[in-house]
Parts: structure tokens; C-alpha cells; sequence
């Protein structure tokens, strides 16, 4: 009986396995094995095997570097940037008695749009001569700022805009953290004698991080791996200001012809955010404990 | 040290068509050092009136003062009262220590004074084996006491405990009663007790409170609330089992009071209950006590009453029976002496103690005074 089901199970589940073999565990595979090889799309094949050569001259190469540690950068502003407005919304909301479905739908909005779609309109917005950010700020007195051509500026730029587009996920899920804790020991902690910062530092972040720390790897899983607004931004530019580690190894793959070794990049990349999914798995079971 | 006082308060949830009123206009003042028992049935309005008294539940109408000051909009935490919640409201996430200290440590005490506090008290309540537990690992019973130790550490203008025994057993409750008793002999800190219990009811306050529909029946010493009771509720309401209501007919005759309960008759002399001869000539309930029935006549004042035996709960220093008047009337009880061969469906003739007999008005339930 258990034996059928079991067959019946994987019969069922079997077109879309064969799918994402095809789509996902196949370009890996691939894209691991190529990894060992100087393969270039000029030169493609596989008769140069150079072990981990690939991987030993992306290490030691400064622009990847670079861009490793753009990336970096990226994520920790991003993801603590919007953690922190993200949980001061989510309280605001919690406290709200009414209209909590309309606040829940607009701040829905950025994240139902399509990223592309989102770099384009922010692209419009803040033109330096046709954006309307520019004009407003004109209209107050303020001179013209160069939002995506100055390196400094494109870089928190594309920040600001990363921010704005996904916040809202922060917000949702926290809220649905906050509104999941008892309200007794809020209601015991207040005949303690707390007041309303004491009960959020010791009472809602400690019943919270389960939560928190679900949310914060989540977030981060997806902000390594930003692509499409800084393509459509700033393509890794000005300079290599905005050089994320996703466009970079696009470069290498698809301008440079360099296939060994963008594959090789691509793999490291990998391994961190398996690495991260992993650490997100484990703490995803302590919230079910 | 603190007075409680309620002027006419109320709290209403929700709105409009649907609005409940959960506690109704009540008028209460808890004496400083005062040890009040809140007594009355599920849904009353204990839990909700005690919260309003804690600040956590707003008072929609009417004045709450502490120590002769309006409250009603001062923040719980400024209100200084330990509060032991009905569903415990432990930190989940902290250890029972933690969760005792936290109070302390929001006040800046110093860790040796909470360290000792905590010692003591966790000594009293037997859970010094369960200081470095979290809540999730402690059985009912034991969440109980944690969260009567929260409150014990403390050293509030008045404690409001919120049925804190209830989950115990018998032997541990009994203990904890004595030690709560003599925790206020020492302290003398004003204390407000929700029970649903007869015992802790009788024997730890010095006044009961008893609800009734979010209103308050009666307010009294135990002694006094058990020998007059206002009106049938209470009367039906405090102890185990509850005073005997028979419907019977009053008439006045020579001098005499005449009881007429289902075809038997009581007589007592007019003289003894002046009062009643108000109500000459008019349905009216019989109130007995269980214990105010005996096997014998005593003295000069007992009446004689037929029953019939419908069973026998013999509970070691006594016996409750529950009776049938006549052969098959009205249901009543009665707690005897031990001893006794008591069959069921016999026939037995009690006497009651004419001088304990209590009278009710059928229409408005109140009692009837006898002067
Ligand atoms: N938040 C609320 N919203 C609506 N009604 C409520 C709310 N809290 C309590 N009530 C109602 O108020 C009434 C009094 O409740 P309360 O909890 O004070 O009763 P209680 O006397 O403590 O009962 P118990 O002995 O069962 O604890 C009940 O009828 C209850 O249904
Ligand atoms: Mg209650």
C-alpha cells in the first residue's frame, strides 16, 4: 500500500521534476564542469582541463574582488536599512486598529512589480535633466544631483531603489511575526513596571528573533544575488561603482567570452548562498519548534 | 499599603446593539491592608474588574482610585500593583528566574537583594529545583506558582491574584492558602483574591465580595455573608453544599409562624420572628443550612421534616445525604455526623433547627428580615 503511494507520488511529481532537471540541475552540473576547464566562447571545448586554475585566478583577481566586496557592501545596507524600517513600520501597522487591509495594499505595490520594470521607472525618475526628483528639488532650491553618474551617489542610488522595491517584504513578514505573539506578557510586563521601549527590547525582540532571523537570510539570500535593477540602472557603472557580483560574472561570462571562469565565480557564489539556505533551513525549524 | 476604590464603575466591550456590559456600575472600597475575596461564577466580572484595578483594561465608566487618586488614565506600570494573571502570562523566553527578576530589575535593584528575594520566595512556593527552567517545562501547577512568585517578589502597594491556587492540588493548595495568609499577616500589603474555591473563600479574607452578572451581591465578613445572606443567590452560591431553598407558604396562627412546605409544617413562636408576619399569607422559599438539619431534635426549636434518602456520600468526618422531601419533593441536603446506617430510598425524619431558618421573597429573591 505504502510502496503504491510512494509510486504514485513520484508519478505525479515526475513532468516537473523532469523540468527543473532540465532547467536548473542541468546548467549547474554544466556550469560545475566547466568550471575546471579554460573554455571560452571563442575557443569552446573541453580538451584544456586547468583544475582549479579558474577558481585560484578569480581569487586573486582584483576586480572580482571588488566586486565581492561591493556586494558585500550592498546587502548589509540594504538588508539593515530595510530591517529597521521594515520593523518600525510592522510596529506601526501591529498598533493600528483599522484600515489595516488598505495600509497591507499599498505597500504591496513595489513588490508586485516586475524588477525591470521597477529600474526603468526609478531610471525616469531620477533623470538628471528630465526626472522629476530633480525638478522638485529644484522648485525648494536644490541643485540638480547626479543620481546615477557620480560613483558614490549610483551606488546608494541603486540602494535607495532596492530598498523601496522590496521593503514592503520586510514589513509583511514581521507583521506577521508581531501580530502572531501572545499579549500576555506584554499585559504582565507592563504591571512590571516596563515602559514601551523596555517591553520591545526585552519582550518583542526576544519572542521575535526566530522570526527576525528568518527574514534577515531571506533577504539576504536575495540581495546577493541582485541583478536585473543594476542592469537596467546603471550596468555595473559608473566605473564599477555598482559592479555587483551577479553582473560582474555576467561580464566575464557573456562580454569577456571568459566561460571557465565566470562559471567558476558563479559556483563560489553558489556555495554562499547554499551556505546561507542551509543556515536559513535550520532556523526555519526552530520557528516551527 | 494602598486603598482600592470603585465609584460606580463599569466596563462595556464593544459598541452599540452589541455592547456587553461585563462589569456593571460597582461600588467597592478595599481598606488599606484589607485581604478581599472576589467570589461569584464563571463570567462574572471577576478577572475583568481586577484587570481594570491593574490598568489593563480601561474603565469605560466611573472612577477608580488608589490611595484616594483618580487612576482611571495612569499607566499600569506607574500603578505599582503585582498582578498573578488567571492564564499565568508568563515570559516564555525567560528562565523562572528571569521571569521573577524582571520586575525588580526594571526598579534598579541590586542583584544580591534580588538573588535573596528570589530564594525566598522560590523556598516558600517549592520551585527552587525549577529557577533555571523556562515556562515550556513546567506543568500547570508549576507555572502557577512561578507566576505567584513574580508577584510575591515584589513589594507592590497591593496585590490582585486572579485565582493563583486553582491549579494546584489539594494537599499543595491548602499549604499555599496558609502561606498566603500569613504572607499578609506580615506584610499587612492590601490584597484582592479571586476564587472559585469555598474554603479559600472562607477562611483567607477578611471581607467576600460576591458577584453576580457583573454586579455585586454582597459585601462582607465570611461569617456575615454565610449567616445572612442578601437573597437566594448568594445563599444557593456560598458553600458545598449549598443552603437548602424549599418553596413553602407563611401564615400567621395563635401567635405563631407557619410554615406549610409540601403538606408538612414548621411552627415557630411570632415573638422569635417579628419580621415575617409582613409576608403573612404569601408564598415565600425556606432557607436551611445542610448542617442546621440533625437525626434528633435539639432543644426547644427544631421542627420535624419527612424526607426520603436519594443518596449517601460519606466524605470520613461527615455525611452528606441528599434528601427527597416528603417521598418524592423537593431535592435538599443534609450534613450529618458520620456514624449512621443510612439506606437508600429509606425513609428518614430530620429535625431542623428552627432558630437557623432564613426567609426569601420568591419575587425579588432578597431575604426577608426577621425584625
Ligand atoms: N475582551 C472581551 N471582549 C468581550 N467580552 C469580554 C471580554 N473579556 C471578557 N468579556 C466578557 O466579560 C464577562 C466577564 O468576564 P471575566 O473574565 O471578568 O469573568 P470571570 O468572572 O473572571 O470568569 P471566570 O471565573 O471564568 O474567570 C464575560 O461574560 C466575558 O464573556
Ligand atoms: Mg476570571
Amino acid at each position: 500500500m505504502e510502496r503504491r503511494d510512494r509510486r504514485f507520488g513520484w508519478m505525479l511529481s515526475a513532468p516537473g521534476l523532469l523540468l527543473l532537471g532540465a532547467v536548473v540541475l542541468f546548467p549547474i552540473v554544466w556550469a560545475g564542469l566547466t568550471s575546471f576547464f579554460d573554455y571560452t566562447l571563442l575557443m569552446p571545448g573541453y580538451d584544456s582541463f586547468v583544475g582549479i586554475g579558474n577558481y585560484r585566478m578569480a581569487a586573486g583577481q582584483g576586480e572580482f574582488l571588488h566586486s565581492a566586496w561591493i556586494t558585500l557592501l550592498f546587502v548589509v545596507a540594504v538588508v539593515a536599512i530595510q530591517f529597521v524600517i521594515g520593523m518600525v513600520v510592522a510596529l506601526a501597522l501591529n498598533d493600528a486598529r483599522r484600515g489595516k487591509s488598505v495600509y497591507y495594499l499599498i505597500l504591496l505595490c513595489p513588490l508586485l512589480i516586475n524588477p525591470v520594470v521597477v529600474g526603468l521607472m526609478w531610471r525616469m525618475i531620477l533623470h538628471p535633466t528630465l526626472g522629476i526628483v530633480n525638478w522638485l528639488l529644484g522648485t525648494v532650491g536644490i541643485a540638480p544631483v547626479n543620481w546615477l553618474g557620480a560613483p558614490d551617489m549610483a551606488f546608494w542610488t541603486v540602494v535607495l531603489v532596492d530598498i523601496w522595491h522590496q521593503v514592503s517584504f520586510m514589513v509583511v513578514l514581521l507583521l506577521a511575526g508581531l501580530s502572531a505573539l501572545p499579549t500576555e506578557p506584554y499585559e504582565a510586563a507592563r504591571c512590571d513596571g516596563a515602559t514601551a521601549f523596555q517591553r520591545f527590547w526585552h519582550i518583542t525582540l526576544p519572542l521575535m528573533r526566530p522570526v527576525i532571523i528568518v527574514t534577515l537570510l531571506i533577504r539576504m539570500i536575495f540581495a546577493i544575488k541582485t541583478y536585473d535593477i543594476i542592469y537596467i540602472m546603471t550596468r555595473g557603472g559608473p566605473g564599477v561603482a555598482t559592479d555587483l557580483i551577479s553582473y560582474f560574472i555576467y561580464r566575464r561570462a557573456f562580454v569577456s567570452l571568459d566561460l571557465g571562469q565566470a562559471c567558476a565565480m558563479a559556483v563560489m557564489l553558489l556555495v554562499v548562498i547554499a551556505g546561507m539556505t542551509a543556515m536559513l533551513w535550520r532556523a526555519m525549524r526552530q520557528v516551527g519548534e | 499599603m494602598a486603598s482600592i476604590e470603585l465609584r460606580s464603575v463599569s466596563r462595556i466591550f464593544g459598541a452599540g446593539a452589541q455592547a456587553i456590559r461585563a462589569v456593571d456600575r460597582i461600588d467597592l472600597r478595599v481598606e488599606d491592608g484589607e485581604f478581599m475575596i472576589f467570589l461569584g461564577p464563571s463570567g462574572c466580572g471577576k478577572s475583568t474588574t481586577l484587570r481594570m484595578i491593574a490598568g489593563l483594561e480601561p474603565v469605560s465608566e466611573g472612577e477608580l482610585l488608589i490611595d484616594g487618586v483618580r487612576v482611571n488614565d495612569i499607566d499600569p506600570a506607574e500603578r505599582d500593583l503585582a498582578i498573578v494573571f488567571q492564564n499565568y502570562a508568563l515570559y516564555p523566553h525567560m528562565s523562572v528566574r528571569k521571569n521573577m527578576a524582571f520586575g525588580l530589575k526594571l526598579r534598579g535593584m541590586a542583584e544580591a537583594e534580588i538573588g535573596s528575594r528570589i530564594a525566598r520566595v522560590a523556598e516558600t512556593l517549592g520551585v527552587e529545583a525549577l529557577l533555571d527552567r523556562r515556562p515550556a517545562q513546567l506543568s500547570g501547577g508549576q507555572r502557577q506558582r512561578v507566576a505567584l512568585g513574580r508577584a510575591l517578589v515584589r513589594e507592590p502597594r497591593a496585590f490582585l491574584l486572579d485565582e493563583p491556587l486553582s491549579n494546584l492540588d489539594a494537599k499543595l493548595r491548602s499549604v499555599m492558602r496558609t502561606e498566603l495568609i500569613k504572607l499578609h499577616r506580615t506584610l499587612g500589603t492590601t490584597m484582592i483574591h479571586v476564587t472559585h474555591d469555598q474554603v479559600e473563600a472562607m477562611t483567607m479574607g477578611t471581607r467576600i465580595c460576591i458577584m453576580r452578572g457583573g454586579e455585586i451581591v454582597q459585601v462582607g465578613r465570611p461569617q456575615d455573608v454565610y449567616r445572612e445572606p442578601v437573597d437566594t443567590f448568594v445563599a444557593g452560591f456560598l458553600a458545598t453544599p449549598p443552603m437548602n431553598l424549599l418553596p413553602a407558604r407563611l401564615d400567621v396562627a395563635d401567635g405563631a409562624l407557619r410554615l406549610r412546605i409540601e403538606g408538612q409544617e414548621i411552627a415557630l413562636p411570632l415573638a422569635s420572628r417579628p419580621g415575617w408576619a409582613r409576608h403573612a399569607g404569601r408564598d415565600v422559599i425556606l432557607g436551611l443550612r445542610p448542617e442546621d438539619l440533625h437525626e434528633a431534635p435539639v432543644g426547644a426549636a427544631t421542627a420535624a421534616l419527612d424526607c426520603t434518602i436519594e443518596t449517601v456520600e460519606a466524605l470520613g468526618p461527615e455525611t452528606i445525604l441528599t434528601l427527597r422531601l416528603g417521598r418524592d419533593g423537593t431535592e435538599l441536603a443534609a450534613r450529618l455526623p458520620p456514624e449512621g446506617d443510612w439506606r437508600i430510598g429509606a425513609a428518614l425524619r430530620l429535625h431542623a433547627d428552627t432558630s437557623k431558618l432564613h426567609l426569601f421573597d420568591p419575587e425579588t429573591t432578597r431575604s426577608i428580615p426577621g425584625n
